[in-house]
């Protein structure tokens, strides 16, 4: 029972993070222009990198580098484009910020549980994310490239499933991330040297395939693999259900992580004000 | 009788007589240490705290070194890319990333995530009211002196590439280099300006401007060859990154590039640079003059 003595039923429950969940995909929804420039952006960095992997393939026609074609790569670069908004979501300064000014104490007042709602929440505006800036730029590539997705019905259901936890481990990252916040008030200087080190990890800057195998195998092993990396094997039919289970052991495993660093932050976290 | 001493015959200011040359001249020393001490001012607040200021300066390094990491990997694994070594590639990313972070120094505070909530809040108001350019002031308040880490690995890289590519150094190939850097950085500069020029017609910030900011460089990357006519002829003709970063690069390599993209063509590189710098004012001159303030 709840302290305002109001019965926490199942049903009750679930309709609470329901309706932050839509809150989240329709504040999501208001941001147009943020959405065409993302788009445009996604449109320019992703012919940019089809161009470098048609030119590489170009001098080894039939190779398969690390494990990939032609095909294979270009679906790497189209993913990429399709997953760059859930994983970087512009919203990523908000929770430091809200830390960092105090206003976050007010999460602590409110009913329920404090990460479960700010999971629901941002998985609202994901799933906006997803409905157009993911969707376009795949299924645009797609019509126009050899790529690599699949094409029975429970194929793509899996890739659907593959980014939606991806997009839950992206989550927990930016968490963790964010909770810097309680011990520094200058958690941008953090961000900014450990960005470069997920960026390249994550393989956002080339497939890991392509990796010396003591790298691949760290960025295999690390929680990255489950942001970006699982849901492009999965598209291209790769160690499919190791991917999945991957993802599966690292969304329980960062979320068991980013709850206990929340209960951490929350003992030391002093309040200012009159 | 005329009064001898009109009010306010002392102060040179104001619409009146052109000043002569020597005028000028100390006009402009006098702007250029005002900037200066701006930018100190600006310096001395970012070294407040040493701890984060090391780290953010190491960041905007450490981004090019994974770039440079992951260049090395792809195009040793395929053997080449259209024809160049990796070294020769990294040359291009080098110089890229060391203009790419010249301009940003000094014009990353003119993005419109930034500067949006400047003009939306009206605080450009007050840019307006002070005895300096508008422009002159928001880059000398805002300098960006973290980006001298991304200039330092973008020199280091350019110097490690050109070793292993064999480039031999003598003065002209040096001013090249430089000029590449100069200008890709002052390329990336005027379009933070035009993003800023922007931001006063569409007020909210969007992110479309870093298609050219970060596109732009990470597009020049690459050599030419891998692209088609269409983003080459934008690249070089419309926002002319590839006249300050791959042709200078032919130039230091003594390659001879592409049907239609010859190594000559640096001469070209200062004039449209300039050019698109004169576009990137005039912009800012019509932002300013669309600016109608807010509040009260």
């Amino acid at each position: 029972m709840a302290p305002d003595g109001t019965v926490w039923d199942t049903a009750r429950f679930v309709r609470a993070y329901l309706a932050l969940l839509s809150a989240g995909f329709r504040r999501q929804a208001t941001y147009r222009l943020a959405l065409v420039s993302g788009l445009l952006t996604n449109l320019f960095f992703g012919l940019v990198r089809t161009a470098l992997f048609y030119a590489l393939y170009r001098e080894r026609p039939e190779a398969a580098v690390g494990g990939l074609d032609l095909a294979d790569a270009l679906t790497y670069v189209w993913m990429v484009q399709a997953m760059f908004g859930l994983v970087w979501a512009s919203w990523i300064w908000e929770f430091p910020e809200a830390v960092r000014s105090g206003d976050f104490v007010v999460e602590l007042t409110r009913p329920g549980d404090p990460w479960l709602r700010q999971l629901a929440y941002e998985l609202g505006r994901t799933f906006n994310q997803m409905l157009l800036r993911s969707t376009v730029p795949l299924l645009g590539a797609a019509a126009l490239l050899p790529l690599a997705l699949p094409t029975t019905p429970a194929g793509v259901l899996l890739v659907a499933v593959s980014m939606v936890l991806a997009s839950v481990v992206a989550f927990e990252v930016r968490f963790l991330f964010g909770t810097v916040a309680f011990w520094s008030s200058d958690y941008r200087a953090v961000f900014n040297i450990g960005f470069p080190v997920l960026w390249l990890l994550s393989g956002f800057v080339i497939p890991i395939d392509y990796f010396p195998a003591a790298l691949r195998a760290l960025a295999e092993g690390s929680p990255l693999y489950a942001m970006l990396m699982a849901p492009v094997h999965v598209a291209v039919g790769q160690s499919v259900p190791a991917s999945l289970a991957r993802q599966v052991a690292w969304v329980v495993a960062l979320g068991v992580a980013s709850r206990v660093t929340l209960s951490l932050a929350c003992r030391r976290l002093v309040v200012h004000g009159g | 009788m005329a009064s001898a001493v009109r009010p306010g015959a002392g102060l040179p200011a104001g619409p009146g007589p052109r000043p002569g040359p020597a005028g000028r001249v100390a006009r402009a020393r006098a702007g250029a240490a005002v900037y200066r001490r701006l930018a100190a001012a600006t310096l001395r607040g970012r070294v407040r705290h040493p701890a984060g200021f090391v780290l953010r300066t190491l960041g905007t390094g450490l981004v090019v070194v994974t770039e440079i990491v992951g260049v090395v990997l792809v195009v040793e694994g395929f053997g080449s890319l259209a024809g160049w070594t990796a070294p020769e590639v990294v040359l291009l990313v080098g110089l890229g990333a060391a203009g790419q972070g010249l301009g940003l120094l000094f014009g990353d505070r003119l993005e419109p995530a930034f500067f949006s909530e400047v003009v939306r809040k009206g605080s450009f108001d007050q840019v307006l009211t002070r005895p300096t350019s508008p422009l002159g002031w928001m880059v000398a308040s805002y300098v960006e002196v973290r980006f001298l880490g991304r200039v330092a690995v973008g020199a280091g890289a350019v110097v490690w590439a050109a070793d292993r590519a064999g480039v031999d150094w003598t003065l002209p190939r040096l001013l090249v280099a430089v000029m590449a850097v100069v200008c890709c950085g002052a390329l990336v500069f005027a379009i933070s300006v035009l993003g800023g020029a922007l931001t006063f017609y569409t007020v909210e910030g969007s992110e479309v401007v870093n298609i050219f900011t970060y596109g732009g460089v990470s597009l020049s990357c690459y050599p030419m060859e891998i692209y088609g006519p269409g983003l080459r002829a934008v690249f070089l003709w419309v926002v002319p990154f590839a006249l300050a970063v791959y042709v200078p690069a032919l130039v230091l390599l003594g390659r001879a590039g592409p049907p239609g993209l010859p190594a000559a063509l640096a001469w070209v590189t200062p004039a449209a640079t300039a050019l698109f710098a004169g576009l990137a004012a005039a912009g800012w001159r019509a932002g300013i003059r669309h600016y109608v303030g807010a509040g009260s």
